[in-house]
C-alpha cells in the first residue's frame, strides 16, 4: 500500500525517475517524465545498452562504472540532444543527473537509481549572463580606449558634485600628478574671473537636475590659461533623481580667439565702410541687399526698412530704373560685374550724378555681392564747364588768328600807299643835307622790313591753320621745285646754285602746304644769310636713316650763326640771328613747329663763316 | 491692400502629385479669400508672392511661416500696393511627368512665365525676376543682353 503510494508519487514527479537493474543493467521503474526524457524504448525488463533512447555512449560507461565502484555520480547541466522528430528538430537540453547506487540490505550493489532534472532554461539563462558580461567587458574596454583617446577630456560628478572619474587627458592638460585630489584643485584651475560664475552654474544646473554647457578659461600645464567648453548630461536612475553627470571638455581656445578676430575684423570692416562718404552696400546671391551703410541713409534720406531688399532701383531717375533693373538681374544670372552711370536722387530731391559698381565674391561662403555708388556729379559738372571754357578758347584763337591775318593784309595797302608816297617825294623833292640823304634810306629800309614783317605775320597765321592739314603723298623734286619757281627773283640775284637730290626717298607723306612752308623757309633763308664774299651754294638731299625714317638736309655755305648751349632759343619767334638782313624772326620758329607737330625734330649744324645745314627728322622714330 | 514675398526651403523634395493637391487647395483657399499672387517651385526653392487686403494676409503669412512642409522663411517685403497685378493665384514649377499638367488651371510652365505685370512698380518687378532666377537658375530666365548704362 506504502509502495503503491509511493510509485505514484514517483510517477508523477516532475524530475525523471528510473531504475536499472543487475549488472546489465535492465530498466525498471520509469517515471513519465524520465520516458518523456529517455524515450518510449525505455520500457521495463529491456536492456538500457540495446534501448538507450537518447542516453549517450558516455553516460553509458558511467553507470557501468558506477556499477562497479558503487560511488555515486552527479553531473550538473550535463548536455543531451533531444531525438529530431517529423514536427520538431532537434533541440539541446540540459538536465541534472545524480546516479544512485541501490544495495539491497547492505548488501552488494543490485542496481542503478537515475534521476534527471531539466536544467535547460537554468543552463541558457546562465549562458546568457555569461555572454552579456563578455559583451559587457568588450564595450567596458572599447568606452576606456575611446575616452582615453579622444581629444576630450571626460568625466563624471556624481549628485554631490564630486568628481568620481576623469579621464587621463585632465591629468596631461593640467599637468597635475595623479594624486592631485580633483575636487580641492579643480575649482583653482579656473580663470578667477571665470571660477564664480562656473561654480554657481553647475550648481545651479546639478540642483536642477539638468545638464549644462558653458565655456571657461582652464590653466594649462604651461600656466596658460585656455578656453574650453565644458557640456554634461545627467544620467537618470528614477525619475528626476539623478545620480551622475557625465560630460566632456573641448578646447576651443583656437576657435574662440579666430571667431574673435573674426568678429573684430567684421567690427572694423563695416566701421570702415560707415565711415567712407560713399554709397556701399552688400548683397546676397540672389540680387537682394542686405546691407547699406551708414552713408546711404545719410544721402537718401531713407532708413534701411525704407530702402528695403530692391529699393534703390526707386532712387534712380524713372526713365533710367528699367535699365538699371534689366541689367541687375542679368549680373545677378551670369555673375557679370555690375556698372553703369545713374542718376540718384538725394534726401532732398537733387538728382546727382553716380557711377554704380558691383562685383561678385565667391569664396566658400558662396557668392555675394559688393557695391559702391561713387559721387561723380561735380566732375561731370566740371567737365561741361570745361568743354564751355575749351570751345570758347577754340574761338577765341580762331578770331584772333583771322584778326592778325585781316590786319596785315589791311595794312598792306596803306603800306604800299606810304612807299608810293615817299618815292614820289624822293622823286620830286630834292635834299641837300648828306644826313638828309641817309634819314632816306633808313625810312626806305624800316618801310621793306615793315612789308616783311607783314607778310610773314600773314605767313604764320596761314601756316598755323596748315598744320592739321591732311597727309598726302608728295614728291619732293616737285614741291621743291615749285618753291624755287616762287624764289626765282632771289635766287637770280644772288646768283646762287641750288642742288636738288631726291634719289634716295623721292617722296613723303606729308601735309603739302606744310612742306611747301617749310623748304620755303630754308631756301629763303638759305639765300638771305649767304656770305657776300662768296656765290651761294646750296644743297638739297633727301636720305632715309638707318632706321628708315627719312630725313632732308638743306646745306648752305652762308653766314652760318653760334648756336646757344641751349638750341631750341635759336628758333622762338622774332628772335634773329642776324639783325643786319632784313626778316620778322618767324620763319624758323614756324618750320620748326610744323616739324615737332607732325612727330619729327630739326637739327641743326653751323660754323660762323661757313655755312649751316639743317636737318630734318620728318617722324621719330 | 498689401503684397508679401518670401522664399523658403522645402524640408523634403515635393512630388508631382504633392504638388497637384497643393496647387488645387492653395487655389481654392486663395479664391475664397480673395488672396492672388504666384508661386514658384523648382528642386525644393520656394518663392511666392501673394497679394490681398493685410487684414487676410498677415495671418495667412503667419500661418505659412509654420507650415511644416518648409524652413527658411525670409520676407523679402510687406509693403502697401494701389492695386493687384495678379488676376488669380497660379504656380509654376516643373512637373517630372508634364503629361496632364499642361490643362491644369493655375499651373504654369516657368519656360512659359510672363514678364511680371506692368502694374508692378520696376523695383518689386525686379524683386519677382530675382526671386524667379533664385528658384529656377540662370537657364530659365532669359535675360536681355545688357545695354550700356547711359545709352
Amino acid at each position: 500500500m506504502r509502495e503503491q503510494r509511493l510509485q505514484d508519487i514517483l510517477e508523477h514527479m516532475p524530475a525523471g525517475v528510473a531504475t536499472l537493474q543487475g549488472a546489465e543493467l535492465r530498466y525498471g521503474f520509469v517515471n513519465d517524465a524520465m520516458r518523456a526524457v529517455i524515450g518510449q524504448e525505455a520500457q521495463e525488463g529491456r536492456l538500457v545498452a540495446e534501448h538507450p533512447g537518447i542516453i549517450p555512449a558516455d553516460l553509458l560507461d558511467v553507470m557501468q562504472q558506477v556499477y562497479q565502484s558503487g560511488r555515486p555520480f552527479v553531473a550538473k547541466a550535463y548536455r543531451l540532444v533531444m531525438s529530431a522528430s517529423e514536427s520538431q528538430p532537434s533541440e539541446l537540453s540540459y538536465y541534472d543527473i545524480a546516479l544512485e547506487p541501490v544495495r539491497e540490505g547492505g548488501g552488494p550493489v543490485s542496481g542503478l537509481l537515475l534521476f534527471a532534472v531539466d536544467v535547460t532554461a537554468q543552463e541558457q539563462a546562465r549562458q546568457r549572463a555569461h555572454e552579456l558580461a563578455i559583451e559587457t567587458r568588450r564595450l567596458d574596454t572599447r568606452l576606456r580606449v575611446l575616452t582615453e583617446t579622444v581629444p576630450q577630456i571626460t568625466f563624471t560628478l556624481n549628485a554631490k558634485g564630486k568628481v568620481e572619474y576623469v579621464s587621463p587627458q585632465w591629468y596631461y592638460f593640467t599637468g597635475q600628478p595623479p594624486t592631485a585630489d580633483l575636487n580641492a584643485i579643480w575649482p583653482l584651475l579656473i580663470h578667477p574671473d571665470d571660477r564664480l560664475r562656473i561654480l554657481y552654474q553647475s550648481d545651479t544646473a546639478r540642483a536642477a537636475g539638468t545638464g549644462w554647457n558653458y565655456e571657461y578659461r582652464l590653466r594649462r600645464h604651461d600656466g596658460q590659461y585656455r578656453w574650453l567648453l565644458s557640456r554634461a548630461l545627467p544620467e537618470l536612475h528614477a525619475p528626476d533623481k539623478p545620480v551622475f553627470w557625465h560630460g566632456a571638455l573641448t578646447e576651443i581656445h583656437d576657435q574662440r580667439e579666430l571667431s574673435e578676430a573674426l568678429r573684430r575684423g567684421e567690427a572694423e570692416l563695416r566701421f570702415l565702410a560707415d565711415s567712407i562718404p560713399e554709397l556701399i552696400w552688400t548683397a546676397t546671391a540672389e540680387g537682394f541687399i542686405d546691407y547699406y551703410n551708414q552713408f546711404t541713409g545719410e544721402y537718401t534720406g531713407l532708413t534701411r526698412d525704407e530702402l528695403g531688399p530692391t529699393g534703390w532701383i526707386n532712387l534712380l531717375e524713372p526713365s533710367e530704373q528699367a535699365n538699371a533693373a534689366r541689367r541687375w538681374v542679368h549680373s545677378i544670372a551670369t555673375g557679370e560685374p555690375y556698372e553703369g552711370l545713374f542718376r540718384m536722387r538725394r534726401h532732398d530731391g537733387v538728382y546727382r550724378w553716380h557711377i554704380i559698381r558691383a562685383r561678385q565674391l565667391t569664396d566658400t561662403r558662396g557668392p555675394r555681392w559688393f557695391g559702391a555708388c561713387t559721387d561723380v556729379d561735380d566732375q561731370h559738372r566740371l567737365r561741361e564747364v570745361l568743354q564751355t571754357q575749351y570751345d570758347e578758347l577754340a574761338r577765341t584763337n580762331r578770331d584772333l588768328d583771322t584778326f592778325v591775318y585781316t590786319a596785315s593784309h589791311d595794312l598792306k595797302q596803306p603800306l604800299l600807299n606810304l612807299r608810293g608816297l615817299f618815292d614820289e617825294l624822293r622823286r620830286t623833292a630834292s635834299f641837300k643835307d648828306p644826313e638828309e640823304e641817309e634819314i632816306q634810306t633808313m625810312v626806305d629800309g624800316a618801310l621793306s622790313q615793315l612789308d616783311t614783317t607783314l607778310q610773314e605775320l600773314a605767313a604764320t597765321v596761314q601756316d598755323q591753320r596748315g598744320l592739321s592739314a591732311p597727309a598726302e603723298a608728295l614728291n619732293l623734286r616737285s614741291v621743291a621745285e615749285e618753291v624755287l619757281l616762287g624764289l626765282r627773283a632771289q635766287v637770280q640775284e644772288a646768283g646762287a646754285t641750288v642742288e636738288l637730290n631726291f634719289e634716295e626717298a623721292p617722296s613723303l607723306t606729308y601735309g603739302r602746304a606744310n612742306l611747301r612752308s617749310i623748304m620755303h623757309n630754308l631756301l629763303s633763308n638759305a639765300l638771305k644769310f649767304a656770305d657776300p664774299e662768296r656765290a651761294p651754294l646750296v644743297q638739297v638731299h633727301s636720305h632715309l636713316s638707318s632706321t628708315g625714317q627719312p630725313t632732308l638736309t638743306v646745306q648752305d655755305n652762308g653766314l652760318g650763326m653760334a648756336l646757344p648751349d641751349a638750341p631750341n632759343s635759336v628758333f622762338q619767334p622774332f628772335n634773329r640771328q642776324h639783325p643786319h638782313i632784313g626778316g620778322a624772326g618767324v620763319g624758323m620758329y614756324l618750320v620748326q613747329r610744323i616739324i615737332t607737330s607732325r612727330g619729327g625734330h630739326l637739327e641743326v649744324a653751323s660754323t660762323v663763316g661757313e655755312g649751316t645745314t639743317f636737318t630734318i627728322h620728318w617722324f621719330d622714330a | 491692400m498689401i503684397h508679401i514675398v518670401y522664399m523658403s526651403r522645402a524640408v523634403r523634395p515635393l512630388s508631382d502629385q504633392e504638388l497637384q493637391q497643393m496647387l488645387d487647395q492653395c487655389r481654392r483657399d486663395n479664391a475664397s479669400r480673395n488672396v492672388t499672387g504666384v508661386l514658384f517651385y523648382s528642386h525644393g526653392n520656394i518663392a511666392q508672392l501673394i497679394e490681398g487686403d493685410a487684414a487676410v494676409l498677415e495671418p495667412l503669412f503667419e500661418k505659412i511661416s509654420r507650415d511644416g512642409r518648409h524652413s527658411n522663411v525670409v520676407e523679402l517685403v510687406k509693403k502697401n500696393i494701389a492695386a493687384r497685378s495678379f488676376s488669380d493665384w497660379s504656380m509654376a514649377f516643373h512637373p517630372l511627368q508634364s503629361s496632364g499638367f499642361d490643362a491644369l488651371e493655375g499651373f504654369l510652365l516657368p519656360d512659359h512665365l510672363r514678364q511680371p505685370p506692368s502694374t508692378l512698380t520696376i523695383a518689386d518687378a525686379m524683386m519677382v525676376d530675382l526671386v524667379r532666377l533664385a528658384v529656377f537658375g540662370p537657364d530659365a530666365v532669359a535675360t536681355e543682353p545688357a545695354e550700356p548704362a547711359h545709352a
